[in-house]
C-alpha cells in the first residue's frame, strides 16, 4: 500500500471506508476502498468478493466505475484488501444539491439531464446484459465527472448475478426513495425492473432537484407512489393483490405525471411514465429506453 | 434476459487444450507425471464433491469450486500450493462467490471428521490465508458460467426433457476433467446431450443440424468424455482408490 498516499476520507461504502488517494508513481488520483474484514472467523466478506468479481467483469464499460487494481496488504498481522478505483470528483446527489442550494440555485440544463440519463441507461443495460442487477441505484451511487460530463455507476456491493436458480432475494436492499413497488410489496422474485424503477426516480429527481417519492417508511413510500400514480389493482398490475405485503390502501386516481416534472418536455414525460409502470413486466428495459424518442435530439455517437 | 457468457471474463479466460494439462516445473522436479497430475485433479474433484455433500451446498457451488481449483493449477504448482488445502479453500471461496457462504469452521470440522489422514487437516487460519493467495492466483476473476443452465434450455428446445437426469449427470462428470477451462459451457452441454441421446437411443440428428453448432467441437468434447469414462472407470461414490492416489500425494510436500 506504500504505492498510494491517502489524501482524505471521502465516504463510507457498503462495507468500509473510502479514501481519496494518489498513486505516488504516476500522480493519478484514485479512490481506495478498504474492505472491513471480519478476519478472525470468516475471511474476506462475501459482499466484497462479490463486488470485486462483478466489477472485474463489468468494469470494461466506461459507464461503470473502473476497478484499477486490488491491493493486498497486512495490518497488525491481519490481511486487508484495498480496492483501487478511478477517482471522480463528485456524485449525482452532490451535483443536484449544488444546483438546488448555494449561491447560484438553477435547474440542471436539459441537455445534461438527457446525457446523464442516457449514460445511466447505458451502464444499467451493460449490467443487465451480463446478468447483474444493481439493486441499489440512487444518486449517491452515481459518480460524476463535471468537466467531462460523464456519469458512472458505482457501489455494486449489492449487485448480484441473476443466474438461475432464482431463489428469493433478501429484502431490505434499495434505499426507500428509489425502491420499486414490487420490492415494497414483498415480491419473491425480482428482476431488471427494480433497477429501471430507480432510474425513473433518478430521472425525475434530476428534473425536480428533489426526490419524487421521499418516503420515510415502507408504507409511506408506497403511499407516496400511489398518490402520484394511482392505487394499483389486479387489472392494472396482474397479481398485485396476491403479493405478500399487499393490504387495502386508500383509492387514489393517478395524477398527471407531467405536473410533477413541469420542466420536462413531453417525450421525457413519456419515457418517465414507461419507467414508472407498476407492472415490472411492462416497465421499459434499459436497452429499449436508449432507443426512446426522448434521446432523438442527443448526439449518441459521443457515447 | 440471459447472462452473457460471450462478454464475460470467463469467456476471455478460455484456454487452449495445450495450456491446461501442463505439469508445473516444480512438480516435475518431484517426479509428478502428466498422468499423475490428472489423477490428483480427479481425486480433488471428488474431495470437493464429498465435502460439499457434508456442508450441503448447491451443485453450482461445487462446479464453481472445481473450476477455481483447475484454474489455479494452470498457473501454480502443487508443490507450493498444497492441493489438500487449496481444495477446501476453493469450496469456501466458491460458496461466498455464489452467495451461499459456508463457515470456515464448519469446513474444518467436516474435514477432520472425514479425512483421518493428518496431512489433510487444516485450521481455520490456514484456509483464510490460502483464500487470499487463491484470490491473487485467480486474478480476482470469480464469475464462472456453467453448462447447467444452457443444458436445461437446450433440452427443452429439443423437446427431450426426459434426458435431463442422464445429461445432468454427464455434466457433473465433466468437472472431473478440464473441459470447463477450454470450451464454452453451452458446447459442453451440447456434448452431454449428444452422448445422452445416443445412450438413450433418441434421434436428435435433425435438431443438432438445425442448431448449426460446430459439430466437430461437440463430437470432440463427447469423445473426450467417453475416453475419460473408458480410461478411469471410477467408482462414482468412492472416487480413486487410496493405493492409486497415495503414492502420488506422497511425492508432494505436506505441512507436516
Amino acid at each position: 500500500m506504500e504505492k498510494y498516499e491517502k489524501l482524505e476520507k471521502v465516504g463510507e461504502g457498503t462495507y468500509g471506508k473510502v479514501y481519496k488517494a494518489q498513486d505516488k508513481a504516476t500522480g493519478q488520483l484514485v479512490a481506495l476502498k478498504k474492505t472491513r474484514l471480519e478476519m478472525d472467523e470468516e475471511g474476506i466478506p462475501p459482499t466484497a468478493l462479490r463486488e470485486i468479481s462483478l466489477l472485474q467483469m463489468l468494469s470494461q464499460s466506461i459507464y461503470i466505475v473502473r476497478l484499477l487494481n486490488v491491493e493486498h496488504a497486512e495490518k497488525n498481522g491481519k490481511p486487508l484488501l484495498y480496492l483501487v478505483f478511478e477517482y471522480l470528483d463528485t456524485d449525482l446527489k452532490k451535483f443536484i444539491d449544488s444546483h438546488r442550494r448555494g449561491p447560484n440555485p438553477r435547474p440542471l440544463p436539459p441537455q445534461v439531464i438527457q446525457s446523464f440519463l442516457y449514460q445511466l441507461c447505458k451502464g444499467v443495460a451493460h449490467c443487465h446484459g451480463h446478468g447483474v442487477l444493481h439493486r441499489d441505484l440512487k444518486p449517491q451511487n452515481l459518480l460524476v465527472d463535471k468537466e467531462k460530463g460523464i456519469l458512472k455507476i458505482a457501489d455494486l456491493g449489492l449487485g448480484r448475478a441473476f443466474t438461475i436458480p432464482l431463489k428469493s432475494y433478501t429484502h431490505e436492499i434499495v434505499t426507500l426513495w428509489y425502491r420499486a413497488p414490487e420490492v415494497l410489496l414483498g415480491t419473491t422474485h425480482y428482476s431488471t425492473g427494480v433497477d429501471m424503477w430507480s432510474v425513473g426516480c433518478i430521472f425525475a429527481e434530476m428534473v425536480r432537484r428533489q426526490a419524487l417519492f421521499p418516503g420515510d417508511s415502507e408504507l409511506q413510500q408506497l403511499l407516496h407512489i400511489f398518490r402520484m400514480l394511482g392505487t394499483p389493482n389486479d387489472e392494472l398490475w396482474p397479481g398485485v393483490s396476491s403479493l405478500r405485503d399487499w393490504h387495502e390502501y386508500p383509492q387514489w386516481k393517478s395524477q398527471n405525471l407531467a405536473r410533477a416534472v413541469p420542466a420536462l418536455e413531453p417525450e421525457g414525460v413519456d419515457l418517465l411514465s414507461k419507467m414508472l409502470q407498476f407492472d415490472p413486466a411492462s416497465r421499459i428495459s434499459a436497452k429499449a429506453a436508449m432507443e426512446h424518442p426522448y434521446f432523438d435530439t442527443l448526439d449518441k455517437s459521443q457515447f | 434476459m440471459a447472462a452473457n457468457f460471450w462478454t464475460s471474463s470467463h469467456c476471455k479466460q478460455l484456454l487452449d487444450p495445450d495450456e491446461v494439462d501442463v505439469v508445473h516445473p516444480l512438480d516435475r522436479e518431484r517426479g509428478i507425471t502428466q498422468e499423475e497430475f490428472r489423477l490428483v485433479k480427479i481425486h480433488m474433484s471428488f474431495y470437493i464433491w464429498k465435502l460439499a455433500q457434508q456442508v450441503k451446498v448447491r451443485q453450482r457451488v461445487i462446479a464453481t469450486a472445481t473450476t477455481y481449483f483447475r484454474r489455479v493449477y494452470t498457473r501454480k504448482s502443487m508443490t507450493e500450493y498444497d492441493p489438500r488445502l487449496v481444495t477446501p479453500t476453493c469450496l469456501y471461496l466458491a460458496s461466498k462467490a455464489e452467495e451461499s457462504t459456508v463457515q470456515a469452521r464448519l469446513l474444518v470440522f467436516y474435514i477432520k471428521k472425514m479425512w483421518p489422514d493428518e496431512r489433510y487437516r487444516f485450521e481455520i487460519k490456514d484456509i483464510l490465508e490460502m483464500e487470499m493467495k487463491l484470490l491473487e492466483a485467480l486474478d480476482y476473476y470469480l464469475v464462472v458460467y456453467h453448462p447447467y443452465r444452457p443444458l436445461l434450455q437446450l433440452l427443452q428446445d429439443a423437446n427431450i426433457t426426459d434426458l435431463t437426469q442422464c445429461a445432468w449427470g454427464l455434466v457433473n462428470d465433466t468437472y472431473k476433467m478440464d473441459l470447463i477451462l477450454i470450451y464454452p459451457p453451452y458446447m459442453i452441454a451440447l456434448a452431454c446431450i449428444y452422448i445422452a441421446s445416443v445412450l438413450k437411443d433418441k434421434d436428435t440428428t435433425a435438431w443438432f443440424e438445425e442448431l448449426r453448432a460446430d459439430m466437430n467441437v461437440v463430437k470432440n468434447i463427447s469423445i473426450e468424455i467417453l475416453d475419460f469414462y473408458d480410461t478411469y472407470k471410477i467408482d462414482p461414490q468412492k472416487g480413486l482408490l487410496d493405493e492409486k492416489i497415495n503414492p502420488i500425494m506422497n511425492k508432494l510436500p505436506s505441512k507436516a
